[in-house]
């Protein structure tokens, strides 16, 4: 497979449609990366082959950026009376290249009983959060949510260090000590 | 007595001639594993002569300055620095040293118009030059080299972006001007273009320069830019080979 | 392929850096030479051809030649020679050259430009077969040499068969070696001998070792430290460092002006020992002597034999501590009074004058000095060497260069010539300098040689413009015009009645003037000047040499152009009746000469008269010409005359030189009569508007370019300068006052006797004598106080107003037209303050030596005319020493010295002194008859000329003797007046070469202008000379 290089043309813009990798730029496609160039036929355009060429870099960019309704995976920073803070590690699947910020309302962390929500009851910094993104928010995090029986912490460690289980939708138990915690906890899937 | 930027009998003071390029090699990020390590994206790594630069790009990334974020588009940040064992004096200079904001801010420029911005909105590619050994020529290098960084990233950018230095000396245009000749009160031309359709990105002149001579000057930069050109693409080609394999 | 060159070095701080530079080594050089059948050769410039076999005996083969570095430095008067070509000039060579020797390389890269010489620079630096990388504790010395040993070889193996290659050195080692790697290697000495085509050559041979020199062994001057031994001490502070300025009257008398504790003083070295083999113009490094040590009485310099018949005093320290005329030293000792004075003034701030002694050489600046060679005496006992070769003494013209000994075969021949000879060595053996002839330059006396003698000595240079200069002309030559294409930017001021005033004669006009009625009432007034910044564009070989000439050189007989005929007599010149190119400064002027507005523009101009002054005035004074340019003659002369009385308001100051002209025999050139010229209105015209132009253009230019502009000052004269004269003055009642030019300027309108009208000229000159030189400088380099011009009263100064005939013009010329935007694209030169400020340096330098040329060749014409001829006349005291005094004589506007010593045994102090000397009244006065002579004192002499003794180079020299008032003893008998025919003077001359000139009298000649009475810059006068004969126009104010 011939490897391009940005600048090289690929074809006219009758004859594909840019897909990842390309640029458009007049009545020409051209390689915008280093890679290889792969064609596949489209379903919605008959004629035009879907045109992108493919790095050879690991990473899939396109993947890795939190979407609206995409569920993500991130660990607690802190929190406050309003709001947990989490770093947003892993997106549906995959890995973030870099670590987004997102949010937690106090309003969103369930569905029933919103205004009686107690943070420190939910969530502690340090805990895995599974949450769903309901906005790109503001220009410093995400705003996601916790309000879904699959959503919430899935992993928390115990101040003696061990590996918290959760014994209901909003108690977590430590192994070792027997002490039992406050979370919303997500209901485990089933493999 | 003030010698000659170009003798007589047509040589530079290494031997050059007037229209010869100096050395040309270069590495990209892949072949020395050790960048991966400093979560850089992409790397890659220039020596012009005796002119050494390296460049680590990273992103597309989130913003470290939530302020600067756009909605619509990545921003870009340049990072140029030139290192205190670089030259033959040991010389610190600070990160906010004019020149080197300078260097950047035209580094920046130039590649904002390339790099496919609107691809990645609201995230932020970072890039950082450092300048390991400086005989002259190290904004064209710092070009060339990013533009090997960049695609070593994955970053997808219109077309390359080569640079080339040229001046004027002793009534002789010459090219890839070295330090000793940037001593001899030559004015140098430092041009970028776009190889596949000839634009010109980058146009950097510091000193004064007769009209007369300007068309002469510029054209052999650009000269000199086909023959980078060629030299990068087959260097960026074969490295990308040996990802393959 | 690609090797590194490094090396470390101290930067100025004292920290240490390494340099490290590629090298790229290259196969794609050529050897040069025309016959090589390589491809690589063959496509590269072949210059070379392989001399014959019968060209040296020595080498009876086909060869080129290969010189080493020393051949380069020592003997670049042999190369030069025309038996020398087809040379390799190796680049390790080459560029050991540049580094030692700016001036043999500048010669070096001449030969190589020079085609008929065929010398090729071979690259073998770049070239990889012959690099050669310096291995372990080489030296560097070694390592060239060894480079050189190694492109010999490559060039033994490359050539065909049958072409040899030959290395010169003298270097024994060196040639011991090539010898043993198969290559041929000769002496310098051993290849000349073999020219036997050219006898002469041998001794043109610098010889380097004064081994031979068996006679002086007993003396030994003390060694010079090392280079690095000479900057620690120069750091510590243990010696100081100067130019060496040796004086006119004693050639063991030394000083230099240095810093001392941070003060600028001059420190003496007197005697051989502690001259230690100095040259009159080295820089040298001193160590001051302890103070034990200074003004040693037992160092009285004895001049064994050398006696310079000029000595106005015996110089033994005590003189020093005589208390009269005290001037302000200049740095350069040029001119002979002010010599003296310095060393008095130096005495006077104490009673200890500094002592040092030599410890070393920084620089040489050695140049060949033109002189005669001593009668063949039994000097040296070489005499069997079988070139019959002899050693001679050479007597430099120039006094304070010592003896210097050569070698020659011709020694017979020379006996009666001028000749040039060039220092190559002085060893600690030799109580001499070692030389080497370089030519011959003519008879002693004769007009032409002694011509020759005054250019070279002043280093002026006067040879043809080259062709490469000449190729800088405009194609048309003589047939180019003013075309459409040329009006572009420039204002059309062919309708306007412009005029050109000037002397008779005169070819090269460089400014016009025009003025007339404006509608509103004002004037418009209008000057002209040549546009030659048109013609010489920056940079190029024309520009170089203008650059390098600095100034046209005016002699009596002849004119050494500062630019090539063609632009200067003819496409420049603003002659009548023909479209020129211009650039004018046109002004609104009010009736009372106040300017409203000045406007600067390139412009094309016809005049419609080129007038000499005398028709100049008269057209000013008839009063029924109403002709347009009689109309504008008569404008200009009511406006400058108010303007002339505005600048006298302000202090400008009016001073004096006694001028003359002399007027030539047609054929002979020789001076047939002498005399005094007046100023008139019209001369007084052009001065002011000249100024004003001049002072315009230096304020526009220093607006736009407050760091470049080339401008021109006049420093303030100190109050010790005038010392004398306010004395001298004071006791005929007259004062004077010079705190400030306008109080210099009205005491000076006062200063009258009433029975004496030659009284207030006389003051005059003697005030223009105690001025300082107008000199050119860098506006960037001093703050704008320093500006001001003292004899002109003005802000702010320069020339503009003679491109054609002064460099400085042309400068400002471009500085104006890019501050106009007629030059949007300007050369950076311009605003390099660096080069402007070298360059005005240059420009002074010149400046002086043109002067000082200028009045040589007016004294050695004086003494042509004198020759012959025994004349009395009446004259006027203008200085009194202790053993003399000088003597002016208006008649012919020069100036002698009398003795009033009489002349006992030569080298005897015990001349009995005839008059006594009271030195606080400044007065000799005669113990039997009562007799004063005083400053100002009018007196009756003598005047013939002497030809001077071998010892003082043959140059004849003026006698002045008194003969009234009469003292026993000194006055001689009055003589038969032979009136010198004043009538004579033919009406129209013949000049070969320039045309015919009509002569007048009262006409002013611009080179008597400076004659040998005028200090530094005190009068200005127009170039009008048509090769020096005819008149110049006369300023008469400093400028």
């Amino acid at each position: 497979m011939a490897i391009v290089t940005p600048g090289e043309r690929l074809g006219l813009n009758g004859e594909f449609i840019a897909s990842h990798g390309t640029v458009e730029i007049g009545d020409h496609i051209y390689a915008a990366v280093v890679g290889t160039v792969t064609t596949t036929p489209s379903e919605s355009d008959g004629e035009r082959l879907i045109i992108q060429v493919v790095p050879k870099s690991k990473r899939n960019m396109a993947a890795s950026i939190p979407e609206v309704s995409s569920i993500v995976t991130g660990k607690v920073l802190r929190v406050n009376p309003r709001m947990a803070t989490l770093s947003i590690m892993v997106v549906g699947e995959t890995p973030c290249a870099d670590n987004f910020q997102g949010v937690i309302r106090v309003q969103d962390v369930r569905a029933t009983e919103r205004d009686k929500v107690q943070i420190y009851n939910s969530f502690r910094p340090g805990d895995i959060v599974r949450a769903e993104v309901i906005s790109l928010g503001d220009s410093r995090s995400y705003y996601l949510s916790t309000a879904k029986n699959e959503l919430g912490v899935i992993l928390a460690t115990s101040p003696a260090g061990a590996t918290m289980i959760p014994i209901s939708w909003e108690e977590m138990v430590c192994p070792k000590t027997k002490v039992v915690e406050n979370r919303k906890c997500a209901k485990p899937v089933d493999a | 007595m003030k010698s000659d930027v170009v003798s007589p009998e047509g040589f530079r003071c290494d031997g050059r001639r007037p229209n010869e390029l100096r050395r040309f090699n270069c590495d990209m990020g892949t072949a020395s594993g050790g960048y991966a390590g400093s979560g850089a994206d992409g790397a890659a790594y220039v020596e012009q002569g005796n002119t050494r630069c390296l460049v680590l790009v990273f992103g597309p990334k989130e913003p470290s300055m939530r302020s600067a974020v756009l909605h619509d588009r990545a921003t870009l940040s340049v990072e140029f620095n030139i290192a205190s064992f670089s030259s033959g004096e040991r010389k610190t200079k600070l990160r906010k040293d004019k020149r080197l904001l300078e260097m950047a801010s035209i580094i920046k420029s130039t590649f904002e118009s390339v790099i496919l911005m609107s691809s990645f909105p609201r995230s932020e590619i970072t890039i950082q030059i450092q300048i390991l050994q400086f005989d002259g020529g190290s904004l064209h290098t710092a070009v060339n080299a990013t533009t090997l960084a960049l695609m070593n990233a994955g970053i997808p950018m219109e077309d390359y972006v080569v640079a080339c230095s040229a001046g004027f000396g002793n009534g002789h245009p010459i090219l890839d001007v070295n330090y000793t000749e940037e001593g001899m009160d030559v004015p140098v031309i430092s041009l970028g273009i776009t190889p596949r359709s000839g634009k010109v990105i980058l146009l950097n002149l510091e000193s004064r320069l007769h009209l007369d001579e300007f068309e002469k000057v510029v054209t052999l930069a650009r000269d000199g830019c086909t023959q980078m050109h060629e030299i990068l693409d087959t260097a960026v080609r074969s490295s990308a080979e040996a990802l393959a394999r | 392929m690609l090797q590194s060159r490094s090396h470390v070095r101290k930067t100025r701080k004292g920290s240490v850096i390494k340099v490290v530079r590629e090298l790229y080594l290259r196969e794609d050089i050529g050897c040069g030479v025309g016959v090589c059948a390589d491809a690589v050769c063959a496509s590269g410039v072949r210059t070379m051809q392989a001399l014959p076999a019968n060209a040296n005996k020595r080498h009876a083969m086909p060869h080129i030649i290969v010189p080493d570095t020393n051949m380069f430095l020592h003997q670049m008067d042999l190369l030069e020679h025309k038996a020398f070509s087809d040379v390799v000039v190796l680049q390790t060579a080459l560029d050991e050259v540049r580094h030692r020797s700016t001036q043999m390389y500048a010669r070096l890269r001449a030969i190589t430009a020079d085609v008929d010489k065929r010398f090729y620079v071979f690259s073998n630096e770049f070239m990889r077969d012959t690099f050669v990388k310096r291995v372990k504790d080489e030296s560097p010395n070694d390592r060239n040499d060894r480079a050189i040993r190694e492109a010999c070889r490559w060039y033994a193996k490359h050539l065909p068969s049958g072409i040899s290659v030959v290395l010169i050195s003298d270097d024994a080692d060196n040639r011991r070696k090539a010898t043993a790697d198969g290559m041929f290697a000769y002496s310098v000495r051993e290849y000349v001998e073999g020219l036997t085509a050219f006898p002469e050559l041998v001794d043109m041979i610098a010889v380097n070792d004064d081994a031979d020199d068996a006679a002086a062994k007993k003396i030994s001057y003390p060694d010079h430290l090392t280079p690095s031994q000479i900057t620690a001490g120069l750091k510590s502070g243990a010696f100081c460092q100067g130019t060496l300025g040796i004086s006119f009257h004693n050639f063991l008398e030394g000083s230099i002006y240095t810093k001392v504790d941070g003060e600028d003083t001059s420190v003496k070295i007197i005697g051989r020992t502690h001259l230690n083999r100095g040259v009159h113009g080295d820089v040298v490094a001193v160590r001051i002597l302890p103070k034990s040590e200074w003004l040693r009485q037992g160092d009285n310099v004895v001049l064994d034999a050398e006696e310079d018949d000029e000595t106005l005093e015996k110089v033994d320290p005590n003189s020093l501590l005589d208390a009269s005329a005290a001037a302000v030293p200049v740095p350069e000792q040029d001119d002979e009074m002010q010599t003296e004075e310095t060393e008095q003034r130096a005495a006077k701030s104490g009673d200890w004058v500094r002592t040092g002694c030599i410890v070393g050489i920084i620089q040489r600046k050695w140049r060949p000095f033109c002189g005669t060679i001593e009668a063949p005496k039994d000097v040296s006992s070489d005499s069997g060497s079988s070139s019959q070769q002899k050693f001679v003494f050479f007597w430099p013209m120039d006094k304070r260069i010592p003896k210097i000994k050569i070698r020659t075969r011709q020694a017979k021949q020379l006996a009666g010539q001028r000749i040039m000879v060039a220092i190559d060595s002085w060893g600690k053996q030799s109580l001499y300098p070692m030389g080497h002839f370089v030519k011959a330059l003519g008879n002693v006396g004769d007009r032409k040689t002694e011509t020759d003698v005054i250019l070279l000595e002043h280093d002026v240079r006067f040879m043809p413009f080259s062709k490469q200069v000449m190729s800088y002309l405009p194609d048309e030559g003589e047939a180019w015009v003013v075309k459409e294409e040329h009006l572009a930017g420039r204002m059309d001021f062919r309708h306007l009645d412009v005029c050109s005033i000037d002397p008779p004669g005169c070819t090269d006009i460089d400014d016009a003037l025009h003025a007339r009625l404006l509608p509103n009432g004002n004037y418009e007034v209008g000057v002209h000047i040549a546009d030659v910044s048109h013609f010489v564009k920056p940079g190029n070989a024309m520009d170089q040499e203008a650059a390098t000439r600095g100034t046209t050189v005016y002699l009596v007989d002849r004119r050494i152009d500062m630019l090539p005929s063609l632009l200067g007599t003819n496409l420049c010149s603003l002659r009548s009746n023909v479209e020129r190119l211009s650039f004018s400064c046109i002004w609104e002027v009010t009736p009372d000469a106040d300017i409203i507005d000045v406007k600067y523009s390139k412009s094309v101009i016809r005049s419609r008269a080129s007038l000499t002054y005398d028709a100049a005035q008269a057209r000013l004074d008839d009063p029924t010409l109403t002709d347009p340019v009689s109309t504008g003659i008569k404008l200009l002369n009511s406006i400058a005359k108010k303007l002339r009385a505005k600048r006298m308001a302000n202090g400008a100051l009016v001073l004096a030189s006694p001028e003359v002209r002399f007027s030539l025999d047609n054929d002979a050139q020789d001076p047939l009569d002498v005399e005094l010229k007046e100023m008139k209105d019209t001369n007084a015209l052009v001065e002011e508007f000249m100024l004003l132009a001049n002072i315009y253009v230096a304020k526009k230019i220093y607006s736009v370019f407050p760091d470049s502009s080339m401008l021109r000052r006049h420093p303030k004269p100190s109050a010790t300068n005038f010392e004398s004269l306010i004395k001298a003055a004071a006791e005929y009642g007259i004062e004077i006052d010079p705190s400030n030019n306008r109080t210099l300027s009205d005491s000076l309108d006062k200063a009258v006797l009433a029975d004496e009208p030659y009284f207030n000229k006389l003051i005059r000159i003697m005030t223009t004598r105690c001025m300082m030189q107008a000199v050119y400088f860098c506006s960037g380099t001093l703050a704008p106080e320093d500006f001001w011009h003292y004899g002109l009263a003005t802000d702010i100064y320069t020339h503009f107003t003679s491109p054609i005939r002064r460099y400085a013009d042309l400068v400002v010329h471009r500085l104006l037209a890019a501050c106009i935007g007629y030059d949007k694209t300007y050369s950076s030169d311009l605003v390099d303050k660096v080069k402007a400020s070298e360059l005005s340096d240059v420009l002074n330098f010149r400046h002086r030596n043109a002067q000082q040329a200028s009045r040589s060749s007016v004294e050695l014409f004086t003494n042509l005319f004198f020759k012959n001829k025994v004349i009395q006349e009446e004259g006027f005291v203008i200085r009194v020493m202790k053993n003399g005094f000088s003597v002016i004589i208006p008649r012919f506007g020069i100036e002698g010295i009398v003795h009033s010593q009489a002349a006992g045994p030569k080298g005897s102090t015990d001349n009995a002194q005839l008059l006594t000397h009271d030195a606080v009244a400044n007065t000799l006065t005669c113990p039997t008859t009562g007799a004063q002579i005083r400053i100002f004192g009018k007196v009756i002499v003598r005047v013939s000329v002497e030809e001077a003794g071998q010892e003082a180079a043959q140059r004849s020299k003026l006698v002045v003797k008194l003969i009234e008032p009469r003292v026993p003893g000194l006055s001689v008998d009055p003589v038969e007046v032979q009136k010198v025919k004043v009538d004579v003077v033919p009406a129209v001359v013949d000049i070969p070469g320039v045309g015919k000139v009509k002569t007048n009298v009262g006409e002013t000649n611009r080179v008597t202008a400076e004659m040998g009475v005028v200090s530094g810059d005190a009068v200005e006068t127009k170039a009008g000379s048509t090769g020096g004969k005819g008149a110049g126009k006369k300023k008469g104010g400093k400028k």
